[in-house]
Order: C-alpha cells, then structure tokens, then sequence
C-alpha cells in the first residue's frame, strides 16, 4: 500500500482544522489537527509530516514561532502560512523562516487543495535557489555523521511512540474517571448561561 | 463514495483469531466456574481447553502488539494529550451516539489511518488493549499453575485475589462483546465495520455536512463562515 501524505493543520479555530480534513482526507491526504503551537510540536516529534498549515495569531505561541520551530527540526517540511489579515511585515518575517506559501481566509476548498499539492511539488523537487543556499550545509557533513544522526532519530521516535503509548491506557482511564465530574460540570455551565440569558430577557 | 484503508492484514488476522478465542474462553470458563448451570463438556475437558486457547490467544496478541509497535500507524493508540479537545471531541461524539444519530445527522468523527477510532472508541480500546487484556493474560498464566508461580501469588495477595480478579475481568469482557458488537454495528451501514474488519477498507459517505466548505461554496459565499476572518 501507498502510505498517505501526511498534512498537518495548526489552528485554534477547529473549524479550519475539520475543513481541511474534509477537503484533503477525500482525496487520499491523512489529516492531523492540532489547536495550538504546543500540540503542533508534540505531533511533529512523533511524526514526520509532508506539509504544514499554520494560522498566524493563535493563543500562546504564534504561527511564525511555530514555524520557526518546526523548521529548526526538520528544514525539509514545507509550512504553509494560512493568515486572515497578510500585513506585509508577517509576510517579510515568515519569507525569512523560509515558509513555502500564504494562503488568505477565507479558503475555499479548491485554494486547500491547490496549495497543497503546490507545496508537495516544491518539496519533491526543491528550487534551485534553495539547494543552492543549503549546498554549504551539506559539504560541511560528513554522511556518517548524518547516518547517526538519523538512527538516533528514529531510535528517538520509536523510544517517543512506546512511551506514549504506555501511558495511554493510565491517560484514558484518567479522562474516563474525570468524565462524569466534567460533564457535571459542562451542564451546570450551560444550565446557568441558560439560566441568567432569561432572567435578562425577562 | 470514497475507501479508506484502515484495517491492515496482521489487525485484522489478530482480531478474528482474538474473537474466536475469546468467545471460546467465555465458554470453557462459564463451564469451570459454573458448572452446574451449563453441561457442555466435563470440567477437565473444560480446563484443558481453556488453558490452551489461553496461550493461543496469548501469542496472538503479540501479533497485534508487534505490528503496532513497528508502524506508524502507532499513533492510533496514541492518548490525546489536549484535555480539552479530548473532552470537545468526546461530548461531539456522545451527542451524536445519542441523539444525532437518530436524525441521520453525518458522524463527527472521520476515519483515517493514523486516527481511525473516535475519542471514545479510542479509550475504550486504550484501556482494553494495553491495560486489562495484559492483566487478564498476567491472571490466567498464574492460575494455570499456582504451584509453579507461587512466590508472584503470594505477593500479589494469594490465590483468592488473583482468582477474583481474573473473574471480575471474564464478566467485564463477557459484557464487553456485547457492547463492542452493537457499536460495531452503527457504522455507516450496519455490517460496514464487520466487512471492514475482513476486507481492510472502510467507506465513507462523501455527505455535505454542516462544515462542508464544498457546500457553502456553492451558495455562492465563495467561502466557509467558520474561516472568514
Ligand atoms: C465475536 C466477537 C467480535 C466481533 C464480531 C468483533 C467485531 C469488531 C469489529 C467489526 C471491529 C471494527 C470496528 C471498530 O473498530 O470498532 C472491531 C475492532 C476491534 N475489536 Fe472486535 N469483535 C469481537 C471480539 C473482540 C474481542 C474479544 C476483543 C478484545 C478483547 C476485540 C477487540 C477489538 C479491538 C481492540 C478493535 C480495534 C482493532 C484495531 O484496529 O486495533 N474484539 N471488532
């Protein structure tokens, strides 16, 4: 089997999350979601994506910070920079972190599909500008120390997915104790919205 | 109408040889603890068989252990570290287990294979997999020969405990065919997971549903409510 190509999409409104999940899961991408720098982070140390969308203004850390993270990790990964208002100062900024495009809300689905597949093209055959720029990177590698590195990366991952991977179950079982408590809670919550919109409307 | 591959072969050969075994060890184990209510076999035949599909269906598991431990589809398994997603997406599902489903309301949560289960699915089967069914295999394989493993039964509290609990978790997982069987049953059609689990693949209803941008395009809005700055 073909594996799928993996899109991650990084926006506190997980609407945008769920609109591209629609648009690209049809057509054979597999789409993760995440709602804030941090989470974004946590996914890309376990999984290696093909191609990033990150909102700009989101709570805690900003999209370029993220960026900036994320290219730290893996340069190759192209992010996409999805922004509701392109002021030109954001835009000088993310060139420099060397984002591979901007898409502007409101999208539509033909925009996310076509920046996606724009962004995957770049990755698979890089400008020549940009193996120029890394060409002084590479020579300066010797391939054995770049053979460790990827094995301590790998072994890292897998090391990083068994963790997780005991401690979901001790999780689960937390958020199955915790969920009569918070859904006491989500109802007495609506129940006094409820409550006070009608004692203002009456 | 689009397939979506979610079940790969060494799942799906796990889980049938799983479910067999386990439907096989809810029947030998109701005739060995109560005997007097069920006759099929005599209650050494019971035991014996019991012990060796035990070990049958232990082996097996380490397929499934195996297959997810080597792949990256490992994040299926993966706990959601966002409470509040976790409970945002939760309470979706629940709402609609509950209530949206008898309307024909579009299911929140969309199959793919690095997240195949829904939050619920996802705890359930967190617990169930990597918590429970190991304690149950720790249970059996003690009892199986107390004598052997006296030194594990004394620290744990002796036979009656382990006993106990080994039978505790038989009634859970009893009930839990049942629960798992019906659930199994609200996919898209009701035998869309059954055949899931032979042929690997799911389908899914390209639905135009509440957040489908395609939808709202065509009125003519150009784009999605939800993205508009
Ligand atoms: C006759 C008995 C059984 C039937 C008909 C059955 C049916 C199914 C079906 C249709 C699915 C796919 C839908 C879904 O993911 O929810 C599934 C998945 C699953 N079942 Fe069962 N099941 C049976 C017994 C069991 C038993 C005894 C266990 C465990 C102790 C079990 C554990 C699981 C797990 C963990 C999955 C998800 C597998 C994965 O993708 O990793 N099942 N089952």
């Amino acid at each position: 089997m073909r594996t799928a190509q993996k899109v991650l999409v990084i926006d506190d409104d997980e609407v945008v999350g769920r609109s591209f999940d629609r648009v690209l899961s049809e057509k054979g991408y597999a789409v993760s979601t995440a709602l804030d720098g941090e989470e974004a982070l946590e996914k890309c140390g376990s999984e290696e994506y093909d191609v990033v969308f990150t909102d700009i203004k989101m709570p805690g850390m900003d999209g370029l910070e993220v960026t900036k993270r994320i290219k730290a990790k893996c340069p190759w990964t192209p992010v996409v920079i999805i922004t509701g208002y392109g002021t030109a100062e954001n835009e000088a900024k993310a060139k420099v972190l060397g984002v591979s495009g901007f898409v502007q809300k409101p999208l539509t689905p033909e925009m996310i599909e076509g920046i996606t597949a724009k962004a995957l093209l770049e990755k698979a055959e890089p400008a020549a500008a940009q193996e120029e720029e890394m060409a002084g990177e590479v020579i300066s590698r010797l391939p054995e120390v770049e053979e460790i590195e990827g094995r301590l990366k790998s072994v890292a991952r897998f090391v990083k997915n068994v963790a997780l991977l005991i401690a979901a179950p001790f999780l689960g079982l937390a958020y199955a104790i915790a969920f009569p408590f918070i859904g006491l809670g989500v109802a007495i919550m609506l129940g006094i919205r409820a409550w006070r919109q009608r004692s203002r409307t009456v | 109408m689009r397939r979506i591959y979610v079940n790969p072969l060494p799942v799906r050969v796990w889980h049938w040889i799983n479910a067999t075994g386990f439907v096989a060890l809810i029947v030998t184990g109701l005739q060995i603890r109560y005997g007097g209510l069920i006759g099929l076999m005599s209650f050494e035949t019971a035991v014996d068989l019991h012990n060796w599909v035990g070990f049958v269906v232990i082996g097996n598991y380490f397929i499934w252990l195996f297959f997810y431990l080597f792949s990256d589809k490992i994040t299926v398994y993966h706990p959601e570290l966002n409470p509040r997603k976790y409970y945002r997406e939760a309470f979706r599902q629940i709402r609609y287990y509950g209530f949206g489903i008898l309307r024909g309301d579009p299911n929140p949560h969309h199959a793919n294979p690095y997240n195949k289960f829904n939050p619920l699915q996802r705890m359930l089967y967190q617990i169930i997999m990597l918590l429970i069914v190991p304690i149950q295999f720790v249970t059996g394989l003690l009892l199986w020969d107390v004598t052997r493993f006296a030194g594990a039964v004394e620290w744990l509290g002796g036979v009656r405990v382990v006993d106990t609990v080994h039978v505790l978790i038989f009634i859970f997982f009893a009930g839990f065919l049942f629960i798992h069987i019906y659930l199994a049953s609200l996919g898209r059609t009701p035998s869309a997971h059954f055949k899931a689990m032979f042929t690997g693949y799911e389908e899914e209803e390209d639905e135009a549903g509440e957040d489908d941008p395609g939808r709202k395009s065509t009125r003519g809005t150009g784009g999605e409510p939800g993205l508009a700055p």
